[in-house]
């Protein structure tokens, strides 16, 4: 099963294994065949059309990132033929979406995949098939905001919630034209089994899903900075997303490049608004006779927090201490709250908030 | 149990049938249904908001508007109902073109018209099918091919080359092989009684007339091919049709004992005539076709090999155990076997004619009674054939012969449009069919088929041509790019109008 064999791309001979798809050996050739309704962490749909090339001996063209590699196979990915459908391609999916000015798909802060592909390739201008398909305008939800005329339908919202998240709060809706993104009776998300942990946000190839709270922030403005997580121990990687000097949106780094995979929860990507809180701690502080906090160096605040809980233990004893962890801390830094429960004053009194 | 369903929930089946007895989709159904069978809510809502027939709840008239009622005069129906205040709604076409211009009730009875009885050939024991025969509950068929065994029903099935009629033609054994040589022992039979092209209504006949034939053929494809469920996926508007099938089914006792046959009701959707759609929704899913490959011989219901036939190529195939698959093949003309063709529109007695494969379009008609008026245009095979002219009228209507002509056979519904009709206006119709039909997943049909009722609108409303610029781009992208086969030819009537009556898009004002 696991013998490797060779297939030919633009007639070039390249090694691949069985079960690979078209697109994961000219992924790894450096071959580009643009895609957008393709996410390697769902099941390839095939739905978008994008990535069709040519397969010798079959008389359709196929979907790349659907279609698995066989011994000897011959794929064209650049042809007439394809070329000619991507243009016809583009300028229906552009016939059925909200252009700017320039007559290109809108962006409204997100990147547009669709934009891109089309500027770089090419697109037929066709008029206006105004399909109206419904949103959610009345969707209170503080997170996540759903714009109908951005979406194309490839359906990788749908089924990142279903297929990775395994939350199914929102779905494919009515039929042909007028098929949409839906929830049960168009409700909002807050009245769903949606934990808004934003993957469709991310998922999106076109901003249709785009965070509320930074909608219309051009993406080219904004500075990502890789950083960790700190709301659990996981260590999930996070790209704070930098604008005018703070951080507007939270991302998560593409599939395949970090231990979350492309994944975050709500805390991670939408619970950034301490950063810039004003009542956010940043110095140690000890509250001092005045009855007031006060800038004080981590020694002082150290000594002052430790003379306190010795000065309990000797009047009451050890166990009259508990020692309560941060569901935010790591295993290690449990490991050392116990430590110091134990170890250094004695008790076996100590907890932490996420156990139950 | 599959890892496809236990992710879908294992009662995920059952939610299509459950929104129907709750009379449609409303949030309160949805969630009443999510509770019983653990899918998740926007599952349900999502997959009932795909089906004509449960996605709004409420009683009322639904009125045909394929061509063959269009033609008869749908529109005067609607108006009709709209001056009585009835509760009405216009709908694809339902299956009844030799009925034209047909109506359901609120409860998908058919509502009597002129001439309810569909025009058939007289009783004909030569005729594999033989629509005017009585339907015998006697088995034989079946208990011969027990006896042959598998590999000699198999060759006779090849010999007789049966091809299946239910659009495609594709060779009947070279399905029934691929499925009987999967490993693994868990195989399904289904067959596919979704009939909903437009202008054809020949499995209707057979299911109304000849139940136990279609039931025995279905037995002795699935004893050689070892499925030992036969599951019948019935278009949800056939009430008699699936009446007549419980029937004989419980007429037919101890000889199908061995399997598990069951029904599922379509739910409005003529997508799930293509084999994959049909599959998922059996599933309890969206009607969205499956990428091929893999084939559902491969990989079916239930992710399962699946044998998926159409009513009229199970109905042959009891004929062909009998008189074996020479005889058969030599029935037909330039193609192997009978075909029952289906002929409405402007011909004196619209119905469902068992005719040598290969027949002309005069010969049909003449069967039929004659041409009324003067014939202008036709369409060999529903919708998805698009429009031919006259000139064509001797070509045989076959396989091979239309795919040369950019058309197809298909379900050999035939329409015939004499001088009375405007072609824009019947490729107009055509274009909206496939628009309604779209299931909305691939962007070249979702949105190119759009694309052309629009452009067809435009050209109706001022004369200007300039509308239909860009068809014929949109027209190939469909044809190239689609997922599926509606797809493929949903711009045929509007690409196959333009190409063969030009003269019908000029400029008209």
């Amino acid at each position: 099963m696991s013998e490797r064999f060779t297939i030919k791309l633009d007639g070039r001979s390249c090694r691949a294994a069985p079960g690979e798809t078209v697109l994961d050996v000219a992924g790894r050739e450096g071959v580009s065949i643009p895609t957008l309704c393709h996410d390697p962490r769902l099941e390839p749909a095939g739905a978008c059309r994008t990535c069709l090339v040519e397969v010798a001996g079959e008389r359709r063209m196929q979907p790349a990132c659907a279609f698995r590699v066989r011994p000897g196979m011959d794929v064209t990915t650049a042809s007439e033929r394809i070329d000619r459908h991507r243009k016809v391609l583009y300028g229906l999916y552009m016939a059925d979406h909200r252009l700017d000015d320039a007559g290109l798909p809108e962006e409204n802060g997100s990147a547009n995949m669709l934009r891109e592909q089309a500027a770089r390739n090419g697109a037929l201008a066709l008029p206006p098939v105004n399909a109206s398909r419904t949103g959610r305008p009345a969707d209170t939800n503080p997170y996540i905001r759903f714009d109908p005329e951005l979406c194309i339908l490839c359906a990788r919202c749908t089924r990142y919630c279903d297929e990775v998240e395994a939350v199914s709060a929102i779905t494919l809706t009515e039929r042909g034209a007028s098929t949409t993104i839906g929830t049960i009776g168009n409700a909002g998300l807050l009245d769903t089994s949606c934990e808004l942990c934003g993957g469709c946000i991310d998922t999106c190839p076109t901003g249709a899903m785009t965070e509320k709270k930074s909608y219309g922030i051009p993406h080219a403005e904004l500075e990502a900075v890789r950083s960790t997580c700190n709301f659990c121990g996981v260590g999930c990687q996070v790209d704070l997303n930098i604008h005018a000097g703070r951080v507007v949106k939270v991302a998560s780094p593409p599939p395949g490049e970090t231990v979350n995979d492309g994944n975050l929860c709500v805390k991670g990507r939408f619970a950034y608004d301490f950063i810039h809180h004003e009542e956010r701690l940043q110095v140690p502080m000890v509250r001092g006779r005045d009855g007031e906090l006060h800038r004080a160096s981590w020694e002082v605040a150290i000594r002052r927090a430790a003379d306190g809980l010795l000065a309990v233990r000797a009047k009451h004893g050890a166990d009259a201490l508990g020692f309560v962890s941060s569901s935010r801390c790591t295993g290690e830094e449990n490991y050392l709250m116990q430590k110091l429960s134990r170890a250094a004053f004695g008790t076996n009194n100590c907890h932490q908030c996420a156990a139950t | 149990m599959n890892e496809f369903m236990d992710k879908a929930g294992a009662h995920r089946e059952e939610i299509l049938e459950r929104l129907e007895a709750e009379g449609g989709v409303t949030p309160e159904t949805v969630r009443k249904i999510a509770l019983a069978t653990g899918v998740p809510e926007a599952d349900v809502w999502g997959a009932g908001k795909f089906y004509s027939l449960i996605r709004e709840p409420g009683r009322r008239v639904r009125v045909c508007t394929g061509l063959s009622c269009r033609v008869a005069g749908a529109a005067g129906r609607i108006e009709d109902l709209e001056r009585a205040g009835e509760s009405r709604e216009e709908v694809s076409c339902i299956g009844q073109c030799d009925r034209a211009p047909a109506a359901l009730d609120p409860e998908l009875e058919l509502i009597p018209g002129d001439g309810t009885r569909s025009a058939v050939l007289p009783d004909d024991t030569a005729l594999p099918v033989n629509l005017g025969g009585a339907d015998t509950d006697g088995y034989a068929a079946l208990s011969k091919a027990r006896e042959a065994g598998p590999e000699a029903v198999l060759d006779e099935i090849e010999t007789s080359g049966l091809q299946g009629r239910g659009g495609a033609g594709f060779p009947a054994h070279v399905k029934w092989r691929a499925v009987r040589e999967q490993a693994g022992s868990e195989r399904y039979l289904v067959c596919n009684a979704d009939e909903g092209e437009p202008g054809t209504f020949k499995d209707r006949e057979i299911m109304e007339r000849r139940p136990h034939l279609l039931l025995e053929g279905l037995a002795v494809a699935a004893a050689t091919v070892g499925a030992s469920e036969i599951i019948i996926y019935i278009r949800g508007e056939f009430r008699d049709a699936r009446r007549s099938l419980e029937t004989a089914l419980k007429e037919a006792g101890d000889h199908l004992k061995q399997f598990n046959v069951r029904f599922a009701n379509g739910h409005g959707a003529y997508i799930c005539g293509e084999e994959t759609a049909l599959l998922e929704s059996l599933e309890g899913k969206r009607g969205m076709p499956r990428l091929k490959p893999p084939f559902p011989t491969e990989n079916g219901f239930r992710g399962k090999p699946t044998l998926i036939h159409n009513v009229e190529t199970a109905a042959c195939v009891p004929f062909i155990v009998h008189h074996g698959g020479q005889h058969f093949r030599d029935l037909g003309r330039t193609g192997a076997g009978t075909k029952l063709y289906c002929v409405s529109g402007h011909v004196t007695r619209p119905g469902v004619y068992e005719l040598p494969l290969g027949i002309t379009l005069d010969e049909l008609v003449k069967t039929a009674g004659g041409y009324v008026g003067s014939p202008m245009a036709f369409s060999p095979g529903g919708a998805s054939s698009g429009f031919l002219p006259m000139s064509l009228r001797s070509l045989p209507l076959d396989f091979p012969s239309l795919d040369k002509e950019g058309s197809m056979l298909g379900s050999a519904g035939v329409v015939v449009l004499n001088d009375t009709v405007d072609l824009v206006q019947a490729a107009g119709w055509q274009t909206r069919f496939f628009d309604d039909e779209s299931c909305g997943q691939c962007a070249p049909c979702r949105i190119g088929a759009r694309f052309l009722r629009n452009a067809c609108g435009r050209f109706l409303a001022d004369g200007d041509p300039e509308a239909l610029l860009h068809v014929d781009d949109v027209g190939w992208e469909m044809e190239e790019g689609s997922i599926c086969g509606l797809g493929m030819v949903a711009a045929k009537p509007l690409t196959s109008a333009m190409k063969h009556f030009p003269d019908a898009f000029r400029r008209r004002r």
